[in-house]
């Protein structure tokens, strides 16, 4: 293929996963999943009834492989058993994995507020019929996104492995960035607002987690509003860039072309994660020194 | 601080020997009846995804009883390692076992799962009691799921075809993970201090069906005389077991309201 072309294929998927990487993260704030949601679990049992999504359909990895590869398979059947057209194909894919998906949600929501009967935390039916067509939507997004990276790689780039296959690989990354990267965001600084930034969680605040919002009682719209202003862009980014890379190593310094040229590609992405680990480094530095050190750790005399 | 519940052994409802007879019975007699009688007719292989229900429900319950002793973030983590164990076994079973291959899935993934809980227990020290036990069953769930809903897919448990039809397309992925969520999901839904097992077997029911309405969808690929049974059956199978489920919700929930504001202080006293 001309490099040209393989650069362009790789630039749309790095789109893709960029808005890919944003939905995922504003679906798992909405009805807020992974491991700010302990702390959502937690919140009744220290006397902090909530009206906050409970949505423990599992860590994300998980769960987004789950839709993924659901939406991969039906787009696989579609395309191979009736000739659709892949865009038609890959919607419907992604429409189905959204509906799996959806329930899914409600019956986590269901399920674990019930299971805190003696902490007296209610079911709240206005929250499911508000916020579960939302995390439906943003599913949507993050499934039809991965689906196109995963059907580019397949019928432009030639890899080997099949679709669902690959939209499954892709569902477990994406949930994988999602959590790393955005979580942080909704987690500490969202679900924690009212304590000191970089404060830590300090073990006494175990639960007490922001209950009331802007304008009445905070719920999931209220934490993805927050998050969508950088948790979200951000996992975007990070997700966009994990696509992005990951494929340009092998375009610029295709192994097809020699076995050099394949160990170059290796050496290429080593130094990429090279960079990024200094890159890191600094911005936590410049971090810390703008806003203020971290308090030390007192030392039991 | 566990936000699991209180850290012990599993009580109350149907006993765990009663739902190993379910899982292991239940799912063979699904796999072998679908594979038999789809020579029949293609129909007929929806009886696979039946049987990989049955082991789906067996597998939640074993994944209730060893994750209530508190294995609050490790509940997605056992759900991935059952499915994890029940694809090189079901893989290796069908290979070597010819007609006898989902017993031999079942019986290999049950060794894996032994030396697993061995590890867990002796080496990693977790010391959980049931947890050997717990292992063995929750390995041969995922075999009989996976194995259950191959037969669904393919019509026959052979392996070239399984191989041709499931595993080469990638089928296998979805099969992968919509039957470990099966498994882990309904305990990990309804994880919490006052679960109850019927309401957690309700949702094992109810993403079995799902994992049949998705069997049913890619057995179009072999035959549509195949697909519109299975679909029609996985969906029934949902919606009965989805209004059971809200059913016990409304029953076990401290209060099911259309909206309101939060419990005052004198209500939580």
């Amino acid at each position: 293929m001309e490099p040209l072309i393989g650069m362009g294929v790789l630039a749309l998927m790095g789109a893709a996963a960029t808005v890919a990487g944003a939905s995922e993260d504003l679906e798992s704030d909405v009805g807020s999943q992974s491991n700010p949601n302990s702390q959502v679990q937690l919140a009744p049992q220290m006397m902090y009834p909530h009206r906050i999504y409970n949505k423990a359909i599992s860590g994300e990895p998980p769960s987004n492989a789950l839709m993924c590869a659901v939406g991969g398979t039906v787009a696989t059947v579609l395309m191979s058993a009736y000739n659709m057209s892949p865009v038609f194909a890959i919607a419907m894919g992604a429409l189905i994995a959204a509906l799996v998906h959806g329930t899914y949600s409600v019956t986590a929501f269901f399920g674990r507020p019930t299971s805190q009967k003696r902490f007296k935390q209610p079911v709240y039916l206005d929250i499911l019929w508000s916020h579960t067509p939302v995390i439906m939507g943003y599913s949507y997004i993050t499934t039809f996104c991965i689906l196109v990276i995963s059907y580019l790689m397949v019928a432009v780039l030639g890899h080997p492995f099949p679709l669902p296959l690959l939209a499954f690989i892709w569902g477990i990354a994406i949930g994988a960035v999602g959590s790393s990267t955005g979580d942080v965001h909704y987690g500490a600084e969202r679900e924690f607002q009212s304590v000191e930034f970089g404060a830590g969680l300090n073990a006494a605040n175990s639960g007490n987690i922001v209950r009331k919002g802007e304008s009445g009682l905070r719920n999931g719209f209220d934490n993805s509003w927050f998050c969508a202003k950088f948790g979200g862009p951000v996992t975007g980014i990070a997700f966009g860039m994990v696509v992005f890379l990951s494929g340009w190593v092998t375009t610029v310094f295709d192994p097809a072309r020699g076995d050099a040229i394949g160990w170059l590609s290796v050496v290429a992405g080593a130094f990429l994660v090279f960079i990024m680990i200094l890159w890191n480094r600094k911005i936590e530095v410049a971090a810390r020194a703008a806003y203020g050190p971290y308090k030390e750790d007192e030392v039991a005399a | 601080m566990s936000a699991g519940g209180p850290g012990g052994e599993a009580h109350g409802g149907v006993a765990p020997g009663k739902m190993i007879a379910f899982g292991v019975l239940g799912g063979l007699i699904g796999i072998y009846a679908a594979h038999f009688l789809s020579i029949i007719n293609p129909a007929f292989s929806f009886i696979g995804a039946l049987g990989a229900i049955c082991a789906i429900v067996w597998g939640a319950d074993a994944v209730r009883r060893v994750c209530s002793y508190g294995l609050g973030t490790g509940v997605p983590s056992i759900g991935m390692i059952a499915l994890g164990m029940g694809v090189i076994a079901s893989l290796f079973g069908l290979a070597v076992g010819g007609i006898a291959g989902p017993i031999v899935a079942l019986i290999a993934a049950s060794i894996i799962g032994l030396v697993i809980g061995l590890l867990a227990n002796k080496v990693l020290g977790m010391n959980i009691p049931i947890m050997e036990k717990s292992m063995v069953e929750i390995g041969g769930a995922g075999a009989l799921a996976i194995v259950g809903l191959s037969t669904t897919m393919a019509g026959t448990f052979m392996f070239d075809e399984v191989l041709a039809l499931v595993v080469a397309p990638g089928y296998i992925a979805v099969i992968f993970i919509a039957g470990g969520m099966g498994i882990l999901h309904p305990f990990n839904a309804c994880l919490g201090p006052d679960e109850e097992q019927d309401r957690t077997l309700a949702v094992a029911f109810e993403k079995g069906g799902i994992a049949m309405i998705i069997a049913g969808i890619v057995s179009m690929v072999v035959s549509t005389t195949a697909a519109i049974p299975t679909i029609m059956i996985g969906a029934f199978i949902w919606y009965i077991s989805f209004a059971k489920f809200y059913e016990l919700t409304k029953r076990d929930a401290y209060k099911v309201l259309g909206t309101g504001l939060l419990p005052t202080e004198e209500e939580l006293q």
